[in-house]
């Protein structure tokens, strides 16, 4: 393709695939759902549809981002409007396409969608115009539903709604025409000042100005630039970028497009962990196309720009998400970091000046160029403008991905989209940030969240992971849990990260098995802190928080594992004890049936006992227990 | 030429020059266990960590790895850069505590093993990388490298076998701070073992570390011992000498 008009051409036959003539049945085919059996929903549709001899297109999607209701089917009846199936199985299939058939849907519907958002070019396209049955109007709308109401999809923007693997449905959707735009301009540094307005900070970790990086490595002496992508997530429990790749893959490759002749780079990479090999595949399938169209190449659009892009897959290593040590990767070397000066901006990727983001930084490229910069300027608070993709899992209702605006406070996050907290629970505290975040306790709830807000409590906006705790998550058993990780993601360069930290996570051991003694937290505190000032790179300098933030925040349980010996969220199996509370257990026999070891006795419909010699602790009777006869000291 | 202030002395240096090269042209000790004035600056030990400021903003870096810059104000004794070498010196000083260079350094700074850490002694390597670094550099034979990464981090030949490509050149041995690796001559009709491998005949020399024993060649004149033979094919083919260049021991060529 060489001219808007060719690009004009691609937007209508998206158009014609988003919005067939005929009814369209979509799964949600991202890592998430496959977890959940898309792949059984995605057969098993293929076969009744070929049994009924059905009419109807079927179609991947990506992560809508409810992905505890995964697997999700959409049903798009042309008149009607997008419904949507939750927890679909190879079983309910048949039922759903036997509602199909008679033109009369099932009840058991999640939600419904009137009308899509075209984000980029502000334009909405509603479903249904006829007449609709009552059933259906009744069910309620996405936007209403306590998932989505706050959430303002840009990075997102359309994970859960394209074919990621059909160009022409990103292209349907405004994709492409902010590229188009940028080299139609012609100007490099114009594209740079609508960066900087914008105040867009990178979404890896550090939030590092992206226009100002941008301008210094475009004034970097020396030519053959490079770009490259950050897509090396490695957080436990954080998916927002492998959400993009698999739901979006051409908005990182458009963004990047940009950014390539903004700072007036030909060749590009996309670092993605091996781990991802779904996002690898869409990627793969988004690059092929991309050049099949001429949007990648040489004389991309007639313009005059040449650009190459490549995947570079990682083994995996959490320390080659540090910026340093993954362009020693794409090198070849080592994943180990180097000391910054000379940062990449100036002397990166093969010695050349080098501008390195993070994937949902890319997805929010194309997004600024064709919205302008005071738009998204207009999200945000003062300092931490646009949106943020938040990762939230742990204790709480609705598990998912979660995009909103910058300054939305920790409860509306986990309240109002997150849904609270899961059977009765008390909130205890939220990590933001990953594994080198920090843990932010209940009375800091109502912090509004951005990067500086983050930091000023002692944790980092980090990638966007946020890990919700109960009352049942005992902190220094949490603290010891990342620093593990860390210990074994440490690459081992520097001393204090490679030494420092195992021996935080040996004192911490000791502190959960009752060894922990006098003048440890201290100890610990002292350590933390210098290990963070000592430390080579970014994972050195942040692994230490988890444990500042719970001392700083929890240090009565220290104390209480330290002097009293226990465990006050019962968690740390030395420090706690089962027993049987006598008044409450009705002798329904079910925790003795379950316990492994058999320390439980007692007669039926007496109370029950439990051998504390045979315990090991298990928590097995606790679980089952219903009527809370079990109790843990 | 670059201008920069160190302990508040006024130093002025090429441009590229690092802060523990200025230190040292005005006489000011840093102490390093990584670096070495042959190699390429590494940045592992964290010994040498400076404060600097520059625009208002003061941090910490390590002196062996920071290019000096116009204007920059340095400390190389603040309670803070102090802080991090202590804590450098403990946690190596229970690592190694076998390790003479270690223990030195930690005297000196008052350092002793926390009470909470058991020592190990099994080992006196710190993993500086000077072996690593001064046979990739200075011999350019790249036998060995670390292996695995974090706390199980090692130097090692690759998959931990007899290096195929060691000469028994003894560099390693001779630039590492801790004596962490050891070599062995076998003399004439003396009988060694190899760490994990074969017995050798002398005369031989063996790298004990990288699992290697090495044949020593012998001067067709006089019998003396010149050096191992695989290292002397190495130097060969290197500068493009003569096949039988070797063959024959300094002495017995005047």
């Amino acid at each position: 393709m060489s001219s808007v008009k060719d690009l004009e051409r691609l937007k209508a036959e998206g158009m014609n695939s988003l919005f067939p003539s005929k009814t369209k049945i979509m799964v949600g085919m991202a890592t998430c759902g496959q977890a959940a059996g898309a792949q059984e929903v995605w057969q098993a549709i293929h076969q009744e549809v070929k049994r009924r001899k059905l009419d109807v297109v079927v179609k991947k999607t990506g992560c809508i981002g409810l992905c505890q209701h995964e697997p999700l089917l959409d049903i798009l009846k042309p008149g009607y409007p997008r419904i949507t199936y939750d927890r679909v199985t190879p079983e309910k299939v048949s039922e759903v396409l036997d509602g199909l058939v008679k033109g009369k849907f099932k009840k058991s519907i999640m939600a419904r969608i009137d009308h899509e958002e075209f984000l980029l070019d502000d334009t909405r396209t509603r479903y249904s115009k006829d007449k609709i049955p009552a059933y259906i109007t009744s069910i309620v709308p996405y936007n209403r539903l306590p998932f989505y109401k706050k959430q303002k999809r840009v990075a997102l923007r359309n994970c859960g709604f394209i074919d990621p693997e059909n160009i022409a449905e990103y292209v349907a959707k405004g994709g492409y025409f902010s590229l188009t735009q940028v080299l139609r301009g012609g100007k490099p540094e114009k594209v740079i000042s609508q960066i900087k307005r914008s105040k867009l900070r990178g979404r890896g970790g550090a939030g590092f100005l992206t226009g100002v990086k941008w301008e210094v490595c475009r004034n970097a002496d020396g030519d053959g630039k490079y770009l490259i992508c950050n897509a090396d997530e490695g957080d436990p429990g954080a998916y927002m970028d492998r959400s993009i790749l698999e739901g979006d893959p051409h908005s990182i490759i458009e963004g990047m497009l940009i950014g390539g002749f903004a700072i007036g780079a030909n060749q590009g990479y996309i670092y993605v962990r091996e781990e991802y090999p779904l996002a690898i595949e869409r990627l793969q399938s988004a690059l092929t196309q991309a050049q099949e169209e001429g949007l990648l190449g040489e004389n991309i659009l007639d313009s005059g720009f040449d650009f190459e892009l490549e995947i570079c897959r990682g083994a995996g290593a959490f320390v080659c998400g540090e910026e340093t040590a993954l362009i020693q990767s794409i090198e070849g070397n080592w994943g180990e970091p180097k000391p910054r000066p000379p940062f990449p901006a100036v002397s990166g990727l093969w010695g050349k000046p080098t501008v390195i983001n993070n994937v949902e930084t890319w997805a929010n490229v194309p997004v600024i160029i064709a919205k302008g910069a005071n738009w998204f300027n207009g999200l945000g608070t003062s300092r931490s403008k646009g949106t943020k993709v938040f990762s939230l899992v742990g204790k709480v209702n609705n598990i998912g991905l979660v995009e909103v605006p910058m300054g939305i406070s920790l409860r509306e996050i986990v309240y109002e989209i997150g849904g609270g907290i899961p059977n009765g629970r008390k909130f205890k505290a939220v990590q933001t940030g990953g594994p080198s975040g920090g843990c932010i306790p209940k009375n800091l709830i109502d912090l509004p969240v951005d990067f500086d807000q983050l930091k000023k409590a002692g944790s980092i906006m980090g990638s966007g992971g946020m890990i919700v705790m109960d009352d049942r998550t005992c902190m220094v058993d949490v603290a010891k849990y990342f620093l593990t990780f860390l210990e074994d993601e440490s690459c081992g360069k520097c001393v204090p990260c490679r030494v420092g930290i195992r021996r935080m996570r040996e004192l911490l051991e000791d502190i959960t098995s009752g060894r922990g003694r006098e003048g440890d937290i201290e100890y610990l505190q002292q350590m933390a802190e210098t290990i963070k000032e000592g430390s080579l790179c970014g994972l050195g300098k942040t692994a230490p928080n988890p444990v500042l933030t719970t001392l700083h925040y929890f240090r009565d349980e220290y104390e209480a594992h330290i002097r009293g010996k226990r465990c006050p969220a019962g968690v740390c199996k030395p420090l706690i004890t089962y027993s049987i509370n006598p008044e409450t257990c009705t002798g329904c026999g079910v925790c003795l049936r379950v316990c492994p070891q058999e320390a439980i006795s007692g007669k039926k419909k007496k109370p029950h006992k439990i051998t504390s010699s045979k315990c090991i602790k298990c928590g097995a009777c606790f679980e089952v227990c219903t009527f809370g006869a079990i109790v843990i000291t | 030429m670059v201008k920069l202030t160190i302990d508040d002395q006024i130093v002025e240096v090429p441009e590229g020059t690092t802060i523990l090269e200025a230190a040292e042209k005005l006489n000011i000790y840093i102490p390093t266990l990584c670096h070495h004035e042959s190699l390429t600056s590494y940045g592992g030990c964290r010994l040498c960590v400076v404060e600097i400021t520059q625009n208002g903003v003061t941090d910490l870096t390590s002196s062996c790895t920071y290019k000096v810059e116009e204007g920059v104000k340095v400390k190389t004794t603040t309670e803070r850069v102090k802080r991090v070498r202590r804590l450098v010196l403990e946690l190596l000083l229970a690592e190694a505590p076998e390790a003479q260079i270690v223990q030195d350094l930690a005297k000196e700074m008052g350092v002793t093993i926390p009470e909470r850490f058991k020592p190990r002694r099994d080992d006196l390597c710190i993993l500086c990388g000077r072996c690593i670094r001064a046979c990739r550099e200075l011999v350019g034979v790249n036998a060995i490298d670390f292996a695995e990464r974090g706390y199980s981090k090692k130097v090692a030949a690759p998959f931990y076998k007899s290096s195929p490509d060691c000469i028994a050149c003894g560099v390693c041995v001779y630039i590492c701070p801790t004596g962490a690796i050891t070599m062995q001559e076998v003399e004439k009709g003396e009988k060694a073992r190899i760490p994990e491998g074969e017995e050798v005949t002398g005369p031989a020399r063996i790298i004990n570390n990288w699992k290697v024993g090495l044949a020593m060649k012998r001067c067709k004149k006089c019998g003396e011992v010149i050096a191992p033979e695989f290292q002397l094919d190495y130097l060969r083919k290197k500068v493009n000498l003569p096949e039988d260049h070797f063959d024959i021991c300094l002495s017995c060529r005047e």
